[in-house]
């Protein structure tokens, strides 16, 4: 290649002020046009901080040290503005809803170039070039509120467009959505990684969605150090488990085969898609047969929830019925994931098992008790709720107090109460944290003491609204682990999720919801291998995707979870 | 995600306008006008006493929305009976508290005594006084909904910024941090549901309000202050604030029917205040 690279680092090291290590340390790359770049990293790794540098945010919009260069169009960001560096470089951010500044996706996507003075005749040329180009343009009028998760993302590529830079940078650009708005906005970004005019800088855990449309990766050590930087085939494939032991998480397509492998089944390279493991599958001639499943819940066990007849309005009497007329028994000791897509009412539903919301007389009843008729102290003793921010869920000024309260509200005396505290302090990890305020902890302990007030007071029934909304797939599968350690020691745990591949992997039972109804409730390999999650307008998780279309080996068709693979895990 | 399906926008505050009939003049002026020929009298009817002059003003102004302004059934409904029945009302509350000694006990009014119980009397005069402080409150209403019913948020920005020159940043913050309201209100229902969750909503009287509140603020500020960076970083990434003014595709003008408005507005509020002084109303 001799053209002149877009973007060049030299040696980029950043610390926070006020911060530990620097995080990236001593990066040195060079991003060069129509190239599509996947970077990889655990998290602190600095991907994020890597990306905010890229367009002069930092050092000039955040309080941070830049040591090294980079030059975006062959000048040095320091010595240009951002909104100078905004003709070249535009960024596309995680959270959709703090994108936007204006009343109508007409007014946003003029906002960049309006800012940079351009004619009026060209700013409505380049919006709407950019809204029809993400599928917009029709709605142009509409306000964004009304839109989607995976509209307002896409609102937020289009503004990035108008601005006709050279190179796009997306940080996280999926995290905070459905995987219906997942899929939209990587129909959009594989349409522009093919049409080649823009170099594009993403940054991702989501792999499963990425993998095809990248051709490049750069992977972070923990450390924030560049480790590989090579051709996406090359280095998934070849540098696997390299991969998994820096952390980084991989196509789970390339994690059955890599387990596969290691039970002798010959899969040679490596898939990284479901259709390319299904293929591999397909050449080969026998496979052994697949573990059994082995998540069955013990037959006749009490229930712990029943709900009957349940309907529930937002949003006052003359809301909109968001739950209508749900029937679901849960088990005591299941581990049941709710799902669906946005707006089909899992939230309402947990909320009102929880008794979060009220729901009508007599329709729901948790271990003996009407949660809309209880107080406080019964419904905390017997069922726990975490909210998606474990942020909402604080009260209290330090870590301990925190815990400390839900025992108080049980009337538990002084000293079993210390030691109580303690326990769960060792429990979740937090004990060296007991004294400082719960807002200055890390996203992973937040979301470890808000599972830990939640069940403080001996709860044994754990409600959860998408606990893994917005984290990266690390700390996912730790929270995740502990929900399966307290489901295997006889908590029973529901969890309202997106991420199916999860559902796959931990939950037992599985309730799909569609517009608010209860389509159906089972075993998880029975519903993933269904009608269920197609008629729920759902996706099938990539394992399931991959299986589901086997015809050599029909016996693999209900293979949903990694655990149904032979052999051990790879990692 | 429950964000995007809890907000719900009842009226869309930034949507512009379709195109009102011209005998609904009033959506085709400017911002600036609709605020500017009503702003002295506001001032001036904080200092006036007596029912004719707020009663003129409240006329005058439900007159000029029901003639210029693009109204719905409600919204008139609201204007011609609602405004009244709420005036009357208002000014009998607030009479009944009036110092006796502020009713002027020569007038004719102050002798006519209207209820009688013990040794309270509420007199005529006590209840006139109440009704011209609820009836001044009601005309500094109606002629503030002027501009508030026919003027978009965006129009008046637009107005603030062209017209009246305040700089574009601090007009175009204003409307980003509108964007934010509706968002803190669903934030504050689930950090509410959250605390009565975990039980400690607990608690009643003014002590245990005002820990419940400081409770509410902490995660809403943390999240408020999170959300206000990650817009600002968003808005710098798109060049906001890069030259000392920024491409305007939709001109606000400062038209002759703008200062004809503000003119015959100023004239005939200077009559009515002219005649209201003559006929011996203070």
């Amino acid at each position: 290649m001799t053209v002149a690279p877009l973007l060049e680092l030299d040696a980029v090291r950043i610390r926070y002020q006020g911060g530990g290590r620097a995080t990236p340390d001593g990066v040195s790359l060079d991003i060069r046009p129509g190239e599509v770049v996947l970077v990889l990293g655990p998290s602190g790794c600095g991907k994020s901080t890597l990306a905010l540098a890229l367009d002069g945010l930092v050092p000039h919009a955040i309080a941070a040290e830049l040591d090294g260069t980079v030059h975006v169009a062959g000048a040095d960001t320091r010595e240009r503005s951002v909104a100078e560096l905004s003709e070249h470089v535009a960024m596309v951010f995680q959270d959709p809803d703090a994108q936007i500044v204006t009343g109508t996706l007409l007014d946003e996507v003029a906002f960049g170039p309006e800012n940079r003075l351009v004619p009026a005749a060209e700013v409505l040329e380049r919006a709407e070039r950019a809204l029809k180009l993400v599928g917009l343009w029709d709605r142009r009028a509409d306000n964004p509120d009304v839109l989607s998760g995976g509209g307002r993302q896409r609102l937020a590529i289009a503004c990035a467009l108008a601005l006709a830079s050279p190179v796009l940078v997306l940080d996280e650009p999926t995290a905070n959505l459905d995987p219906a708005g997942i899929d939209e906005v990587y129909a959009v970004l594989r349409e522009l990684a093919n049409e080649r005019d823009h170099a594009i800088v993403l940054i991702e855990h989501n792999l499963d969605a990425a993998v095809d449309i990248v051709d490049r990766v750069l992977v972070l050590d923990a450390a924030g150090r560049l480790v590989i930087d090579g051709p996406v085939r090359d280095v998934l494939r070849g540098r696997a488990g390299e991969l998994l032991e820096l952390g980084v998480w991989l196509p789970v397509s390339t994690l059955a085969a890599m387990r596969l492998r290691a039970a002798g089944v010959p899969i040679d390279p490596l898939p990284l898609t479901p259709a390319e493991l299904a293929a591999a599958l397909e050449a080969i001639e026998t496979l052994p047969a697949p573990a059994p499943d082995p998540a069955s819940v013990p037959a006749a066990s009490a229930p712990a929830v029943t709900v009957r007849g349940c309907s529930v309005r937002r949003g006052g009497r003359r809301g909109p019925v968001v739950v209508n007329e749900v029937d679901l028994d849960v088990a005591s000791g299941d581990f049941l994931a709710v799902i669906g897509t946005n707006g089909a009412g899992k939230t309402t539903l947990l909320q009102a098992i929880a008794g979060v919301l009220p729901a009508p007389q007599g329709t729901v009843d948790v271990l003996g008790m009407d949660p809309s008729r209880a107080d406080a102290r019964d419904r905390a003793g017997r069922i726990g709720f975490v909210f998606q921010n474990p942020e909402h869920q604080f009260v209290a000024h330090t870590v301990a107090d925190e815990l400390d309260l839900g025992l108080r509200l049980q009337g538990v005396a002084e000293p079993e109460r210390r030691d109580e505290v303690e326990r769960m302090l060792r429990r979740f990890d937090l004990a060296e944290h007991a004294d400082r305020h719960p807002f200055l902890l890390s996203g992973g302990q937040k979301r470890r003491l808000s599972v830990g007030t939640a069940l403080v007071a001996g709860a044994p029934v754990l409600a959860l609204d998408e606990p893994t909304f917005g984290q990266d797939r690390a700390r996912a599968a730790e929270l995740l682990d502990i929900l399966r350690a307290l489901n295997e020691e006889g908590t029973t745990v529901l969890v309202v999720t997106h991420d199916l591949q999860l559902v796959a992997d931990y939950a037992s039972r599985v309730a799909v919801m569609q517009d608010g109804r209860l389509l159906g409730v089972g075993p998880t390999a029975e519903v993933l291998a269904g009608p269920l999650i197609e008629a729920a307008g759902l996706r099938h998780p990539p394992l399931a995707r991959a299986t589901r279309s086997l015809v050599r080996h029909p016996e693999w068709q209900s293979v949903t979870r990694m655990s149904q693979l032979p052999g051990r895990t790879a990692a | 995600m429950s964000t995007a399906s809890a907000t719900t926008v009842a009226r869309n505050p930034y949507a512009e306008q379709t195109p009102a009939p011209p005998a609904r003049f009033l959506h085709g002026l400017n911002p600036i006008a609709k605020l500017a020929a009503p702003l002295p009298v506001m001032i001036a009817l904080l200092v006036t006493r007596g029912v004719a002059i707020p009663l003129a003003f409240t006329v005058l102004a439900v007159a000029l929305l029901l003639i210029g302004a693009r109204l719905s059934g409600r919204a008139i409904a609201v204007l011609l009976i609602a405004t009244p029945v709420g005036v009357a009302l208002l000014g009998l509350s607030l009479g009944v508290w009036v110092d006796p000694s502020r009713v002027d006990a020569a007038s004719a009014a102050a002798s006519v005594v209207l209820v009688e119980i013990g040794d309270w009397r509420f007199t005529l005069g006590a209840y006139l006084i109440g009704l011209a402080t609820a009836l001044r409150i009601a005309a500094i209403l109606m002629l503030s909904l002027i501009a508030g019913l026919t003027t978009t948020g965006p129009e008046l920005v637009r107005a603030a910024v062209q017209n009246l020159r305040v700089p574009y940043r601090i007009g175009y913050t204003a409307l980003a941090a509108l964007r934010f309201v509706p968002r803190f209100g669903h934030e504050l229902e689930v950090i509410r549901a959250a605390h009565r969750v975990r039980g400690t909503d607990g608690g009643r009287g003014p002590v245990a309000a005002v820990r419940r509140t400081i409770g509410y603020a902490i995660p809403l500020l943390a999240s408020a202050i999170r959300h206000a960076e990650r817009v600002a970083l968003a808005m710098d990434a798109r060049a906001f604030g890069a030259h000392p003014t920024r491409t305007e595709r939709t001109i606000s003008r400062w038209r002759p029917r703008d200062t004809v408005f503000v003119l015959c507005f100023w004239f005939i509020s200077a009559a009515i205040f002219a005649w209201a002084l003559a006929a011996g109303a203070r």
